[in-house]
C-alpha cells in the first residue's frame, strides 16, 4: 500500500517535472517566433527638408501629392496664395485623401469612410477624430519644400 | 484469377482488418436525417461545404501562376487571366465562390440560430461553426490584398488598421498583419502565407471537427417542430437531395462566373488618392457602414474605439450563443433569441443597402 502511494507520489512528481521542461522548451521558442513576426518599428524618420516640387507644378487652387520618405504628402496652393501640405493619410482609418473644390469651400475628402477636412487640415466631418498631420512649407525661390514638423 | 468481386471483397477484408471500415459502413448505413417544415435549411451546411472545396481547387491552381510581390501580383493576375488557358475562368469560379460561401455559410448559421440546433448537446458544433465564419472572413480579408490592384489596396489599408484603436493588442495586431509600417511587400507575403498555409491547415481541423460532430450527433429538430416519421435515410435519399443541391449551387456558380466575369482593377498606387465610391465587399459592409455613421467622438471616446468593442462583444457573445441559451436547452422557445436574432439580420440587411446607396 505505501510502496503504491510512493509510487503514485513519484508518478505525480514526474508530470510535474515533464510539465515544467515542456514549458522551458516551449516559452523560448513561442518567444523567438513571436519576436520573428513582429514587425521591427524603425525610428522616426529625420526632421529633414525636402525639395518636393516647383512651384509651377502648383497653379492657384490646386493640390498634388509627392513622395516624402514613405509618406504621401499633399501639398494644396490655395486660393489665397498660401502654400499648405500635410500628411495625405486620413486620420481615421489610413486612405489617401483628395483636395476638392466641389460641394462647398476647398477641402480635403476621403473617399473610404467620408472624412472631410478643411484647408488647415482640420477635421469638419465624418469618422476622423484628428486633423491631419501638418508638414512646414518652405518657398525658396522656384522650389517647394517641406519639413516634417 | 480473381473476379473484380473477389477482389473488391479482399480489398475491404484487408482494410477492415486495419480500420475500423465495417463500423463507419454500420453507422452510416443507419444514419437518418430528421423530417420536419424545416428540413430544407439543412442543405445549407452542405452547399457551404461545396463552395469551400471549390475554393481549395481553384486556389491550388491560381497559386500555380500567382506572383506574391507588389512588382509582380498584379501582373501575375493579369497574366492568368488574359494568357493561360481557362485562366479567367478559375479565378472567376475561385471569386464567385468565395461570396456564395459567405452567404450560404450565413444562411446556414443563422437558420442554425434560428432553429436552435445549438442546444445542449450541440453547443461544440455550434464555436467551431462560429470559428469557421471567422475562419472565412479571414480567407476573404488576405485574399483580397493579393491581385494587388486598387480596391484591394484601400481595402486592406483599412482593414488592417481597424483593429488599432483596441487596447493593449491594438498597434502590436496592427504591426503583425502589415509586417511594416504601411501595406506593402511584406503585408503582402504575409497576407498570401496566412491565406494559403496558416488559414486552410486550421480551417479543415476545424472542418473535420465540425462534420465528426455532426455525423455523431445528428441533426437537431427544432423545439416545437413536429417530427415526421420515418426520418429520411442518410444513403442514399439525403445524400442523393444533397448531390442535388451542389448540383444547383454549382450551376449558379458557373452562370455567375461565366455571365460576370470577376474583374482586375487598375494596379495600386499607394501614393494616390482613395477612389471615389471605393467599398469592400458586402460581408464586410456592416462593419463599413458601422464606422462611416460612428461619430467621431462620443462621450469623449473615438467613434472607431466603439464600434471596434462592439463588434469584439459581440463576436465573443456569438461564440457563447448556446451557453446563454437556458431556455432553448430546456427545449422551451426563448422570445428574446429570436429577436435578437432577426434584429441582427435586419442591422446587417440595413447597414449593406445603406452602404450601396449612401
Amino acid at each position: 500500500m505505501e510502496h503504491r502511494e510512493q509510487r503514485s507520489n513519484r508518478r505525480d512528481f514526474l508530470s510535474k517535472l515533464l510539465g515544467a521542461w515542456s514549458l522551458l522548451v516551449v516559452a523560448p521558442v513561442a518567444k523567438v517566433i513571436l519576436e520573428y513576426i513582429t514587425p521591427r518599428t524603425l525610428s522616426e524618420t529625420r526632421r529633414e527638408t525636402v525639395r518636393v516640387a516647383s512651384i509651377e507644378d502648383l497653379a492657384l487652387n490646386t493640390a498634388r501629392i509627392f513622395k516624402v520618405g514613405k509618406d504621401p504628402v499633399i501639398i494644396v496652393h490655395t486660393a489665397s496664395g498660401q502654400y499648405k501640405a500635410f500628411n495625405a493619410r486620413c486620420t481615421h482609418l489610413g486612405c489617401v485623401v483628395q483636395y476638392t473644390t466641389e460641394d462647398g469651400p476647398p477641402h480635403f475628402g476621403c473617399n473610404c469612410h467620408g472624412s472631410q477636412f478643411d484647408t488647415n487640415g482640420k477635421n469638419i466631418v465624418g469618422p476622423a477624430s484628428r486633423p491631419l498631420v501638418p508638414y512646414k512649407v518652405i518657398v525658396r525661390e522656384s522650389s517647394i519644400l517641406v519639413v516634417k514638423t | 484469377m480473381l473476379t473484380l468481386q473477389q477482389s473488391q471483397r479482399r480489398i475491404y477484408a484487408w482494410l477492415d482488418e486495419r480500420l475500423p471500415v465495417r463500423a463507419v459502413i454500420e453507422f452510416m448505413s443507419r444514419k437518418t436525417v430528421p423530417r420536419h417544415k424545416h428540413s430544407f435549411w439543412y442543405f445549407f451546411g452542405g452547399l457551404t461545404l461545396f463552395f469551400f472545396c471549390v475554393q481549395i481547387i481553384t486556389g491550388i491552381l491560381l497559386a500555380l501562376y500567382y506572383k506574391p510581390t507588389p512588382e509582380l501580383a498584379h501582373e501575375s493576375v493579369r497574366k492568368i487571366i488574359t494568357e493561360v488557358p481557362h485562366g479567367w475562368l478559375i479565378r472567376s469560379i475561385h471569386s464567385w465562390s468565395a461570396n456564395l460561401m459567405v452567404a450560404s455559410l450565413f444562411i446556414h448559421m443563422f437558420s442554425v440560430f434560428l432553429m436552435r440546433a445549438y442546444r445542449k448537446p450541440r453547443e461544440l458544433l455550434w464555436v467551431s461553426g462560429v470559428l469557421l465564419m471567422f475562419l472565412v472572413f479571414g480567407f476573404c480579408f488576405t485574399g483580397y490584398l493579393l491581385p494587388w490592384d486598387t480596391t484591394a489596396y484601400f481595402a486592406t489599408l483599412i482593414g488592417t488598421e481597424v483593429p488599432r484603436t483596441l487596447p493593449i493588442i491594438g498597434d502590436w495586431g496592427v504591426s503583425l498583419l502589415k509586417g511594416e509600417e504601411e501595406v506593402g511587400a511584406e503585408t503582402l507575403s504575409r497576407m498570401f502565407m496566412i491565406h494559403v498555409t496558416i488559414l486552410p491547415l486550421i480551417a479543415l481541423l476545424v472542418i473535420c471537427f465540425h462534420l465528426l460532430l455532426s455525423q455523431l450527433l445528428g441533426s437537431s429538430v427544432p423545439s416545437g417542430a413536429a417530427e415526421r416519421k420515418p426520418a429520411t435515410p442518410f444513403f442514399p435519399n439525403f445524400a442523393l437531395r444533397d448531390s442535388i443541391a451542389w448540383t444547383i449551387g454549382a450551376l449558379v456558380l458557373f452562370i455567375l462566373a461565366v455571365m460576370k466575369p470577376w474583374e482586375l482593377g487598375p494596379v495600386a498606387d499607394p501614393y494616390a488618392s482613395a477612389p471615389a465610391g471605393i467599398k469592400p465587399e458586402w460581408y464586410f459592409l456592416p462593419l463599413y457602414q458601422s464606422l462611416r455613421m460612428a461619430p467621431a467622438t462620443l462621450l469623449g471616446v473615438s467613434g472607431e474605439l466603439i464600434v471596434n468593442l462592439l463588434a469584439v462583444v459581440l463576436s465573443a457573445a456569438w461564440f457563447l450563443v448556446p451557453f446563454f441559451a437556458a431556455k432553448a436547452n430546456a427545449q422551451r422557445g426563448s422570445r428574446l433569441f429570436t429577436v435578437f436574432g432577426i434584429c441582427l439580420i435586419l442591422y446587417l440587411c440595413v447597414t449593406i443597402i445603406l452602404a450601396y446607396t449612401t
